[in-house]
């Protein structure tokens, strides 16, 4: 296998192309390994405070109305990204989106109920609540069926 | 935009078979159901054919503009039943109050299909058609609510997480099914047994005291007790209703029945009142 790599000024983000004559299991267990290596921690704000937390940090990223904020299980911290900026950044084998304004770590569900008039409510850390859309039933189960998720 | 303009289409849809079907209904069953001089009435559309009943072409003095009322009234039917699924695009309050809103929309266009197009004698039977028609509602809600129900059982399983509560929460019900066995049924039957044995006729315990005072307290405080461990489990005032009903038959008669409704209904108001404190006031392990 051949390894290159070209240095263009300016460029934000490195990207990583494979060129390959056919697909193979050995060239997908490769994407999955650089897509794990690309995971990184996301910057939050609070005040005038930044910090980069790793992922598996976080509980949940919610759309307040103000902008887009980050839960876990210490605080509440403000992020400069949109939702769909942040479901294109995180791990999709432990975030998923549950609501237009919501995504979840699944790592941290420890509990999920139906409620009589078809509320999904979802418990994060056995403290915080949030409601699943059903719209996005189907994607969380297509999410873990895939077994992307690697619970420990 | 793209999506209202999808319920449109459907509502469309259904205004259209509505309108096409009802009158093909009516004359199937006029054909069956008539006596022979009625279906005279219709004749002239098309031969021993009809498609309003006869009650209804002479209340609006011609088999035309009756037929012309008919289709209207299926059609809206046809637009409302149509769009029946767009309750269920959400959940919570909003399931709620759509439900309610269509269940609203499709009793007055049946009942109105019913009394206007003069399909039953009597305007006294169409509360029975609503209540009907309100028992489907909660046939298909309760079918809707087992297929989320199973969603979230498999979404439990692929994360790991415990099974939960039982469907409608059956098994959490069972053990205040002793409780409401001897409320329901041993005591009616030892009250009835005590008040024969009194020299006075009148049934003071079985008739007054149980009914207004014993049924509600118990039902009410073993509800509350229920809501609080379990929260609210739908089929425990059902099971009051049920339970009580052979005493109806067996101890009283038919004018008892209001009996089953004492016990039911503080049995529900109970559970709601205790699944209540239960959430504002949430013990460990509720979590």
């Amino acid at each position: 296998m051949k390894v290159k790599m070209e240095i263009e000024p300016g460029r934000q983000e490195p990207e990583i192309i494979i060129l390959a004559g056919a697909e193979s299991a050995e060239l997908d267990r490769l994407v999955q390994e650089l897509s794990g290596l690309a995971l990184d921690p996301i910057p939050v704000w609070r005040g005038d405070q930044t910090r980069r937390l790793p992922q598996g940090d976080f509980l949940r990223f919610f759309a307040d109305g103000k902008g887009v904020s980050a839960q876990t299980a210490e605080a509440v911290y403000a992020v400069r990204l949109r939702l769909y900026e942040l479901e294109e950044r995180l791990d999709p084998r432990r975030f998923v989106r549950i609501s237009n304004s919501e995504i979840v770590n699944l790592e941290m569900v420890t509990a999920l109920d139906l409620s009589l008039t078809g509320t999904i409510r979802m418990t994060l850390n056995g403290t915080v609540t949030v409601y699943v859309s059903r719209r996005y039933v189907k994607k969380i189960k297509e999410t873990l069926n895939l077994g992307r998720r690697e619970r420990t | 935009m793209k999506k209202l303009s999808g319920w449109k289409a459907r509502a469309l849809l259904g205004f259209l078979l509505g309108a096409a079907l009802t009158p093909l209904a009516v004359c199937l069953l006029s054909t069956m159901m008539l006596p022979a001089e009625a279906q005279a009435v219709g004749s002239a559309w098309a031969a021993g054919l009809h498609v309003v009943t006869p009650a209804m072409a002479e209340a609006f003095g011609s088999v035309g503009l009756a037929a012309l009322v008919q289709s209207l009234l299926g059609g809206l039917f046809g637009a409302v039943v149509a769009v029946s699924t767009l309750p269920f695009a959400d959940g919570g309050r909003e399931l709620v109050v759509r439900s309610l809103a269509h269940f609203c929309a499709t009793a007055l266009s049946f009942s109105a299909l019913l009394w206007v197009c003069r399909w039953l004698d009597d305007p006294r039977f169409i509360p029975l058609w609503v209540a009907l028609l309100a028992l489907l509602y909660a046939l298909i809600w309760l079918g809707r609510w087992v297929g989320w129900y199973v969603e979230v059982m498999q979404l439990r399983t692929l994360l790991g997480l415990d099974p939960g509560p039982t469907p409608l929460k059956w098994r959490e019900t069972l053990p205040y099914l002793p409780f409401v066995l001897l409320v329901c049924d041993g005591l009616p039957l030892v009250l009835r047994w005590v008040d024969r044995t009194f020299v006075v006729d009148v049934p003071v315990l079985s008739g007054l005291i149980l009914p207004y005072l014993l049924l509600p307290v118990a039902g009410f405080c073993s509800g509350v007790s229920l809501g609080k461990r379990q929260g609210v489990c739908p089929l425990y005032p059902l099971a009051c209703f049920v339970c009580y009903m052979p005493m109806v038959w067996l101890l009283f008669n038919s004018s008892a029945l209001f009996h089953c409704f004492m016990v039911a209904i503080p049995a529900l108001m109970g559970n709601v009142l205790g699944w209540l404190y239960r959430r504002a006031v949430p013990k460990k392990g509720n979590v």
